[in-house]
């Protein structure tokens, strides 16, 4: 039977998400180790939580967390690095070191087959490394090498430039990857005294999901307990240092601007301070951003993209963080447009608060983008383990995740309004633009002042 | 070896496939849509143009003659598409309730896109894709080293010649004409095969497909693709491309069999062992023992007509090209000689199924269940060849990987590729002659 095309087919309402039950103990080394009840037989994902990441980079060693954690692959007490490799290859499984501004976060996901193997593999990477001086120079120069290339890709000069901008002198401030004369700085006594303060058992979350059954996960569990040995308790320094997230900076250099010659298109930031992550408005902040800038529909997107044609893609977020993470506009515009296209960003931003606040039909469409699709986030072990880890780093309830869509359907016109209202600040808007010289003179038109030069070298050197 | 997806798969009278795949662990639903069209089947003059309307398609169509993702993300969906050489594919991955509206949505594109079709459209997705082509290739350092490589191992009028988001003047100069013919001849039930996988019943998504498609006629035979032989011996072997990059890197090609052909399963063993994983030859080689690179990569990348084997590296500080290059050879000719050990095989083995097993865990999206799905019936005509597919890896033997080596990566049959800082043409390989700007 033919189908009706006078209209679109109603939707059905979502089944419900159910976030797979954590089973959670604290082990006799004091280990916290949670296994979620998420089955793939081929698969096990595991993921260590060390609750320090670039943010507790001292001030002059920014990239000391990201260094430690690339190392410790390459050769343990026991073994070599090519033979923690070759141990890593037989297992089929892929190694994940992840480090953010608040968190290093080690996975292996593996053949189900060898669960135990990829457990005690991943255990040994994190309490034993070796920091064998040869290996860390070899690191050193290629971590140099590659921040070097980095400075060449528009997008890592915007993004480093405005994190400067943004946070100045806050543990946010900076990219994990750090800069070249920080690398160079560090001894090998600054990267065992980092290991030592950060990798320490009693911090650490541990999280295993997929393989068989219950009997396996307590398998894995006396496993933990047997070889990761509670280490001397060492304090480790605060996440955030305990420097005040920098709200309103002066009007002064709101405007960087990078010149980058030959640059056919110009990348650009606009944002300030955002949200952390634990925030009570969070699901608000969330549609609030899915309507100005969060989804392919967007009003900035619409705007620049499919009205004005001057960009691939534009798009805005609220990362949330344990502190204050940034908001963020992105995009990256032909040339010729650069100051035509802030003014529409800036122009959205502001206007979203008061001028034309959100609307229902727009909340119509933003709210189901983050609920009706939520159950894809938690399809993989991979995902189940990540999710879990989050709950751990951003001290989240047990129903965060379970609970989000209806705390998001229950954001109406008046809840998103509030949020743009108290979350997006005109005033506070602090924009970069990495482009071709020639651009320079048209920024300020944009209305954030006199652009203020910048060298591509400031933020990689 | 990965399990089999189990499957049930039916063709409409009008000559679609339609396969579903039932997994009820996770309350959504996979669509996806593949058209067996990509810029192989373009003409000199005339590129870029399968990417150009892969665009068109997210603009409306007669019914719904607005956006294409709002309807679609309102009710919790996500959406793609990407276009290659060979094929276009689409895929939306809805909660179980919007199953409905994706297939309504899909077959009114590919039923009743051409009178919803404005000049406008048009023009604007053309600086879209533009603007996409500075982005992702012009501005991006190393960006056109792909397209350069290419268009050295294959002749001007070979369909595997010209990359896939095309050269911008053919971009510029397609017409409403050109788009019209183009959805007539390719964009029909005959030439697509549509996978629906996740938390639905079978006998409903086949209902359902059929109420949605069969009443779009299908369409006429495929003009055949023309593939002349590659790389005839009059062309240069190595090449430079200055670009605003900050160390130089060398690009090994060979143009080596198609996917599925004859040792692509060994070619893609031998890319694991060279350069998979940092116990690999080459990561040992260049970046460990000697410390002249600062990355290195390897893969077989298999394509219908023919596949491409490709080495990737970059120079440390201080350290030539001509190093980092007879490093390679030199791995390379030894695994020619002795192939993989048997450790490195099985490892070499087992990464590659964990990695399939890692993108099968989805139902949708690149890579996911239904998309192997498409993959396998669309290029070997049957859904039903995951156990054929990784019966090529468990068969393979050391000898196998060396003979394909030997066979395949030889070097009198290789285009080497440099692509050095501006104003640096000598940090270039040796012998290196310029490279036609794409």
């Amino acid at each position: 039977m033919a189908v009706d095309r006078r209209r679109l087919p109603a939707v059905g309402l979502p089944a419900a998400l159910r976030f797979p039950a954590i089973e959670r103990e604290t082990l006799s080394n004091r280990v916290r180790f949670w296994t979620v009840d998420h089955r793939e037989a081929d698969l096990v994902s595991l993921v260590l939580l060390v609750p320090s990441g670039s943010a507790a980079d001292p001030p002059g060693y920014e990239g000391l967390a990201a260094f430690t954690a690339d190392l410790l692959d390459d050769g343990s007490r026991r073994r070599s690095g090519v033979d923690l490799h070759d141990e890593l290859g037989r297992i089929g499984g892929r190694l994940g070191t992840d480090v953010t501004s608040d968190a290093t976060v080690l996975s292996i996901t593996a053949l189900a087959r060898h669960a135990r193997a990829a457990l005690s593999l991943l255990v040994e990477l994190a309490t034993e490394p070796r920091f064998d001086p040869e290996e860390v120079e070899r690191v050193r120069a290629l971590r140099i090498s590659r921040i070097g290339q980095m400075r060449r890709v528009a997008a890592a000069v915007a993004e480093r430039a405005f994190l400067r901008s943004v946070y100045g002198t806050h543990p946010y401030g900076h990219m994990p990857a750090g800069t070249q004369t920080a690398l160079a700085r560090m001894s090998i006594d600054d990267i065992r005294s980092f290991h030592a303060a950060h990798y320490v058992p009693e911090r650490w979350t541990l999280i295993a999901a997929g393989g068989g059954d219950r009997a396996a996960d307590r398998e894995l569990a006396s496993l933990v307990a047997e070889v990761a040995a509670p280490a001397s308790p060492v304090r480790a320094a605060d996440a955030s240092g305990g420097i005040a997230v920098p709200r309103r900076l002066s009007a002064a250099g709101r405007l960087t601007f990078v010149p980058r010659p030959g640059a056919v298109q110009s990348e650009i930031r606009i944002g300030h301070v955002g949200i952390m992550r634990r925030v009570a408005d969070y699901p608000a902040v969330m549609v609030t951003n899915m309507v100005l800038g969060g989804q392919f529909v967007s009003r900035l997107n619409l705007n620049l993209r499919e009205a004005k044609g001057y960009t691939y893609g534009a798009r805005t977020t609220f990362e949330g963080r344990r502190d204050e993470g940034p908001f963020t506009l992105q995009t990256a515009v032909d040339a010729a447009v650069t100051a035509d296209a802030m003014r529409e960003a800036v122009r959205e931003i502001r206007e979203i608060r008061d001028v034309r606040p959100v609307t229902e039909d727009e909340l119509a469409v933003a709210r189901p983008v983050l609920t009706s699709g939520y159950a894809r986030n938690f399809e993989t072990v991979g995902q189940v383990t990540h999710a879990a880890a989050r709950l751990a780093l951003f001290e989240l309830p047990d129903d965060e995740y379970a609970t989000f869509v209806s705390r998001v359907a229950a954001v109406d016109a008046r809840a998103a309004s509030g949020a743009a209202s108290r979350r997006l600040d005109p005033e506070a808007l602090r924009a970069v633009v990495v482009g071709p010289p020639d651009v320079a003179s048209s920024l300020a038109a944009v209305g954030l002042g006199e652009p203020a030069e910048a060298t591509v070298d400031e933020f990689f050197r | 070896m990965p399990a089999p997806i189990p499957h049930v798969k039916v063709t409409l009278d009008n000559g679609l496939d339609v396969i579903v795949h039932e997994d009820h662990n996770c309350p959504i639903v996979a669509v996806n849509l593949w058209y067996h069209v990509g810029s192989k089947n373009e003409r000199p003059g005339r590129t870029g143009f399968a990417h150009l309307f892969e665009h068109l398609m997210f603009e409306g169509s007669a019914h719904h003659d607005s956006g294409y993702f709002r309807p679609l993300q309102e009710a919790g969906g996500t959406l793609n598409g990407s276009t290659s050489a060979d094929r276009t594919n689409y895929w939306e991955v809805v909660p179980g309730g919007a199953l409905e509206r994706a297939l309504w949505m899909e077959s009114d594109r590919m039923g009743y896109l051409l009178p919803a079709l404005t000049r406008e459209k048009l023009d604007t997705q053309r600086d879209v894709v533009l603007n996409e082509r500075r982005q992702s290739y012009e501005n991006r350092p190393y960006g056109l080293a792909s397209m350069t490589l290419m268009a050295a191992h294959y002749p001007p009028d070979h369909p595997y010649h010209w990359p896939v988001i095309g050269w911008p003047a053919d971009v510029r100069a397609a017409t409403l004409d050109d788009v019209r013919a183009f959805f007539a001849t390719y964009y029909h039930p005959a030439n697509a095969s549509l996978a629906i996988a996740g938390d639905v019943d079978a006998d409903d998504a086949i209902r359902a497909a059929r109420a949605h498609f069969e009443e779009i006629p299908g369409g006429p035979p495929l003009p055949p693709v023309s593939a002349p032989p590659p790389g005839a011996g009059d062309r240069p072997s190595a090449l430079l491309l200055e670009d605003r990059v900050e160390s130089p890197r060398l690009y090994l090609g060979w143009v080596t069999p198609r996917l599925f052909g004859p040792r692509d399963a060994e070619l893609d063993l031998a890319a694991t062992v060279l350069a998979g994983g940092k116990s690999s030859r080459l990561y040992r080689a260049l970046l460990q023992d000697r410390r002249l690179a600062i990355d290195v990569t390897a893969h077989q990348y298999s394509a219908e007509i023919s596949g491409h084997f490709t080495v990737v590296a970059t120079a440390a500080p201080g350290r030539k090209l001509a190093e980092l290059e007879a490093v390679v050879s030199a791995e390379i000719a030894g695994l020619a000689a002795d192939g993989p050990t048997a450790a490195e095989l099985e490892r070499a083995r087992n990464l590659l199924e964990a990695d399939s097993a890692r993108q099968r865990q989805s139902v949708g999206g690149f890579g996911g269940r239904s998309d192997q799905l498409n993959l396998y019936n669309v290029y070997v005509g049957t859904p039903a060849y995951t156990e054929a597919d990784f019966a090529r890896y468990l068969q393979a033997t050391p000898e196998g990987v060396a003979a394909a080596v030997r066979a395949e990566l030889r070097p009198g049959s290789r285009v080497a590729l440099s692509v050095v800082p501006a104003g640096r043409a000598d940090a270039a390989l040796p012998g290196s002659t310029p490279a036609e700007t794409p």
